[in-house]
């Protein structure tokens, strides 16, 4: 993995679909280029677009029209000589694409490696480089948005100061018992607790946009569930505007969980339709509703789906039972056959079991679609919590998240201990540790830097 | 030649006289060459050895084998053990010396010593063949052989003296420096550079008015430094404690312009955590006070070091500034404070045994290696004395590792950094904080003295009856229960004011808070409390008390450290790596890393540095598998 090599990579998902890029990163990048559009004088202005024709040179058949665009080194993102080839988005074509480049000396990327090569040539710090993965892997806007904004070094910027106060309350303590023979300030311990009262909440504020976060990168789980023949299926298919689950009038009929993914304003969601949950008559099906219970558990949301037109049976109520560990919806479905399609009005038809959970109906129609934006808006509800809001800055990276927590944990020993009595050297260990932790997200703090604040802010020496 | 010897050491200050001591008890005829054999284990700064990390540097040089600890013992004249309200990892002893008396045990301990020969002369060139050092020449021209050479020189190397606009060649106040040998390392290609330090001004004590400071006694219960001193038994002394004022202040500032540190005159760097009075008041402007410290230089002379007051300013002015003072008013300074520049050469270029990579034969130990402190500087001067001898008789290198030593620290972080500033050990350089105690150092590091050579029978059959006891003591912490049927159960659950469950070992109750020493002492199966030693207790109750913590710093760090094993290919050049800066590749390259571990380390790196090389070594070592 020489960092010399040129590399390729094909930037958009695989699959059928417009335009598909292909993207060349190393000092051989332009080489390549010249000999695909069969011109060795081709010299593409630096950020500027050209349509070329490109073809492979074993044979000069020509290939596609590509949209040739040329990032010179240093001013790229990986830092080297960057190509980018826009062609037409069929997988044969770029897969024939692909094994030119590899036959003009290009070698295939590994994962990430665009990105490792950002970091190796000062491009971009490690945070950033993750966030660039997930905005690699980000598959909507939303999470697009918020991986831009970590890999404009937010999330290093956001904890430099959590990691100066803590720097300085170690500071504190280590001068404390390192330098007992100077006439050092008194450490005041519940100022210091104070401080780390503030920076172990600002580590735990963080750390809890990784629920808001990681289901914007990670998608919503949904999962459909509700007694045979309530519409579920045809709710799966409303959502997804096509036809994928089959729909029958037979109870029963869908027997293996169906999974999709859909994108409400932004955030990916992942939808599993069930199989009709009710005791199985048949082992093929009782298969199934262990699967239900399964995806259930899973899921972020569920959907309990109810027949608005029907009386509330025991199947439902011992569905809604299961449901109510979780966070759960109640589309009732069918509205298009009800008289009156007010919620009051149907608690008061149906079941008053249903009043203490009132905020959580949603009338719908499968059918006709009305209600089903409601139902789509409060799916979402969750990543528009009110921490996006004032924070502004999402935990998306599941690694990052670990380490906030772990950071508040030694914290909030560390004030346990502060607060005991313990000896200094032993609190610092947890404070060491959460400063090592913070480090590992925005690069280490040294022991000379450590010395250098002891210095600048005591006077010390005899 | 004029005679010949197996090593040879220049310089008899507090590392020389540790280099030459264990060479020659390892059996290597050793010659100890000084200027002046009456300063032999002169303090050239304050009369004092320890406190925190130095303290505990003492005791490891002492579980090793060297003499440091007993000297000091032996001169001390007042003891303490500082951070006893803390925990035993951070404690550490202290001493005030008898400076006379230190110098004239520490001659008669090296003059008892056989295979030891003292030589007063200035060594003015080290005789080299084939890059390999074979002797050295005296300023009278005696030429002496040897095999190995152990340069432990001080501040004498180039030494210039600063005392307001007043420049002078020296190595110490009243003794010249050295400067044909200076230029000797100079011309073999040594990278040199300037460090600066200063002292304070020494006060007739008799001018003093005593009432006017605090005073400040010994410990009820003094720790000695060496494993071997069962009493200390010197007469005591107290010091006083007092303070500048804001006059005093307003003087020196009014005064800077004659500072050589404020004029420009003084290029070398000094240490931080040892600034001047000067620096103190400039730097740290909000301060009303700066602490004083007056201690007595020993039982019988009248001089007293005024620690803390650590000067450049012209003597005059020193005198002016004293008399401010309450208590000072009619002082009289016996030796006026100075600032010091000599030279150090960049540590970087040493192998751990403390032997220069640039000249066989050849190892640096204290200043010259840009250290700091005489604790400091006697444990490297143990290090290049033992490797200087093993060199010559055949015998392996004796390193000492990160975690195994304070010693192992010092020489690494020297050997690995190199020094901005004159180095001085902190607890906070050691990893394993918690684990490198001074109550310890004999458990951790006789057996490595012992193999060495250099402790002997008497010392090491002691050393073994206590470390079973310490084992024994440890085992019944561990294993000893305290239950709810036993008759103490519902004292020492009253005292605390909690219940215990129906038993808890003696370990876990012993890190409870509320629980003293006396309590588990009492609590100990009655054949162990009969000839009970206390500090043995205090030692087997330590590791309880930590071993938890040990564990949790132990998997932090192993988690930051996951890729310092990455090794970094002997041929790597930092140079190729495009994404970094000129800076960053100069001080990779200096510091020739080993492994990424040893690059995470390196002072000055910046995290995208570091993230960078880390992704190339990744690259590198993914490619050559």
């Amino acid at each position: 993995m020489a960092m010399s090599e040129t590399i390729i990579v094909l930037a958009t998902p695989n699959g059928r679909s417009g335009i598909g890029v292909v993207r060349l990163s190393g000092e051989n990048s332009l080489r390549i280029v010249r000999n695909l559009v069969g011109d060795g004088s081709f010299d593409p202005k630096a950020r500027n677009s050209t349509l070329r024709s490109i073809l492979d040179p074993r044979s000069n058949e020509s290939i596609d029209t590509a949209l040739i665009t040329y990032f010179k080194a240093p001013n790229s993102f990986t830092g080297e000589d960057v190509v980018e080839l826009s062609c037409h988005g069929s997988p044969v074509l770029l897969r024939q694409v692909l094994d030119v480049c590899l036959s003009l000396g290009a070698r295939m990327a590994e994962p990430g490696e665009f990105s490792l090569r950002a970091v190796a040539n000062g491009r971009i710090d490690l945070a950033e480089a993750e966030a660039i993965r997930d905005l690699i892997d980000s598959q909507t806007t939303a999470s697009a948005r918020q991986a831009v904004r970590q890999m404009r070094g937010e999330l290093s910027k956001r904890l430099q100061p959590l990691k100066d106060d803590l720097l300085n309350v170690i500071v504190v303590l280590e001068s404390a018992l390192e330098f007992v023979e100077d006439d050092l300030p008194e450490a005041q311990l519940d100022e210091v607790n104070a401080k780390l009262r503030d920076v172990a909440a600002e580590a735990k504020r963080l750390a809890d946009t990784f629920c808001a976060g990681h289901l914007i990168r990670e998608g919503i789980k949904v999962a459909i569930v509700g007694r045979p023949n309530v519409g579920k299926s045809s709710l799966f298919n409303y959502l997804l505007g096509h036809e994928r689950a089959i729909v029958t009038d037979i109870a029963g009929t869908t027997r293996d969980q169906l999974n999709e993914r859909l994108d409400i304003d932004g955030v990916p969601v992942s939808l599993i339709d069930t199989a009709g949950l009710r005791e199985a008559e048949d082992l093929v099906e009782s298969i199934g509703v262990e699967r239900s219970k399964a995806a259930m558990a899973d899921a972020d949301v569920v959907i309990v789906l109810l027949d608005a037109s029907v009386q509330t049976s025991d199947d439902d109520r011992q569905i809604l039972q299961d449901a109510s560990e979780m966070n759960f919806l109640v589309a009732l479905n069918k509205i298009d056959k009800v008289p009156s399609t007010d919620v009051d009005h149907m608690i008061a038809a149906k079941d008053s079991h249903f009043a203490p959970i009132r905020n959580r109906l949603v009338p719908i129609s499968a059918k006709t679609g009305e209600g089903i934006d409601e139902l789509k808006r409060r799916l979402i509800d969750p990543t528009a919590a009110d921490q996006i809001l004032s924070s502004g800055l999402l935990i998306t990276d599941a690694r990052h998240h670990d380490l906030l927590i772990r950071t508040c944990a030694e914290i909030e020993s560390s004030i346990e201990g502060i607060s005991a009595g313990i000896s200094e050297e032993i609190v610092l260990v947890g404070l060491h540790n959460a400063l090592k932790f913070l480090g590992e997200i925005t690069g280490e703090t040294t022991t000379e830097d450590m010395l250098t604040r002891v210095f600048s802010t005591f006077c010390i020496g005899k | 030649m004029d005679e010949r010897f197996d090593v040879i050491v220049i310089g008899a200050g507090h590392a020389g006289c540790e280099a030459a001591s264990a060479a020659a008890r390892l059996g290597a005829e050793t010659a100890l060459v000084t200027l002046n054999l009456d300063l032999i284990g002169q303090m050239s700064c304050n009369p004092a050895v320890g406190g925190i990390a130095k303290g505990h540097v003492v005791r490891e040089i002492d579980a090793l084998g060297g003499i440091m600890g007993r000297v000091i013992d032996r001169t001390g004249i007042q003891f303490r053990l500082l951070n006893r309200s803390r925990g035993p990892a951070v404690r550490s002893p202290r001493a005030q010396a008898d400076r006379a008396l230190y110098r004239t045990e520490m001659r008669r301990v090296l003059e008892a010593t056989p295979n030891l020969h003292l030589r007063q002369g200035v060594v003015v060139d080290l005789i080299v063949e084939n890059n390999r050092v074979v002797g050295v020449e005296l300023q009278d021209s005696r030429r002496f052989a040897a095999k190995s050479v152990v340069i432990a020189t001080g501040t004498f190397l180039n030494g210039v003296i600063h005392t307001g606009d007043k420049t002078f060649s020296a190595g110490r106040a009243g003794e010249p420096a050295s400067i044909e040998l200076a230029e000797s390392l100079r011309r073999h290609g040594f990278p040199v550079g300037r460090l600066k330090t200063g002292t304070p001004p020494r006060l007739d004590g008799r001018t003093i008015d005593w009432d006017a400071f605090t005073p400040q006694d010994e410990d009820t219960e003094a720790v000695p430094f060496s494993f071997a001193t069962e009493k200390l038994g010197r007469d005591k002394i107290k010091c006083y404690i007092g303070y500048t004022t804001q006059e005093v202040h307003d003087a020196i500032r009014g005064n800077l312009h004659r500072s050589p540190l404020y004029s420009g005159k003084i290029q070398g760097v000094g240490p931080r955590y040892c600034p001047s009075i000067e620096d103190k008041v400039v730097k740290f402007g909000e301060k009303n006070r700066h602490q004083l410290f007056l201690e007595p230089e020993g039982t019988s002379t009248n001089e007293v070091y005024l620690n803390g007051f650590s000067t450049s300013l012209p003597s005059d002015l020193q005198q002016e500034l004293l008399n401010l003072i309450e208590g000072f008013h009619d002082v009289k300074i016996i030796r006026p404070g100075y600032a010091i520049e000599y030279d150090f050469v960049d540590p970087r270029e040493l192998s751990p045994t403390m032997a220069t990579t640039r000249m066989s034969g050849l190892y640096f130990a204290g200043q010259i290696n840009g250290t700091t402190g005489y604790e400091e500087a006697a444990c490297q001067g143990f290090l290049a004395g033992v490797n200087a001898a093993f060199s010559v008789q055949g015998r392996e290198s004796f390193l000492l590792g990160r975690g195994e030593a304070y010693i192992g620290v010092l020489a690494d972080d020297l050997i690995r950094h190199g020094v901005d500033e004159p180095y001085r050990l902190f607890t906070s350089r050691a990893e394993s904080r918690l684990t490198l105690r001074h109550d310890n150092a004999d458990e951790r590091l006789m057996e490595k003295g012992r193999e060495i050579g250099l402790i002997g029978d008497l010392d090491w059959e002691r050393f073994s009856t206590k470390r079973d006891r310490i084992a024994q003591l440890r085992n019944a912490l561990d294993n000893t229960r305290l239950k709810r049927s036993s008759p103490e159960y519902a004292a020492v659950s009253g005292l605390l004011g909690t219940d215990l469950g129906d038993s808890i070992t003696l370990a876990n109750l012993s890190v409870r808070s509320g629980v003293s020493q006396e309590m588990i002492a009492k609590l100990l199966p009655t054949e162990l409390q009969t000839d009970l030693i206390a500090s043995e207790l205090e030692s087997a109750m330590a590791d309880s008390l930590y071993s938890g913590y040990v564990a949790k710093q132990n998997a932090a760090n192993e988690r930051v450290n996951k890729h310092d094993s990455l090794k970094v290919p002997s041929t790597y050049r930092f140079s190729n790596i495009s994404g970094l800066s000129n800076e960053m590749i100069e001080r990779l390259e200096r510091a020739r890393p080993q492994t990424f571990g040893q690059v995470r380390t390196i002072s000055g790196l910046t995290p995208a540095a570091i993230a960078t090389v880390l992704v190339h070594l990744t690259a590198e070592s993914a490619h050559a598998n």
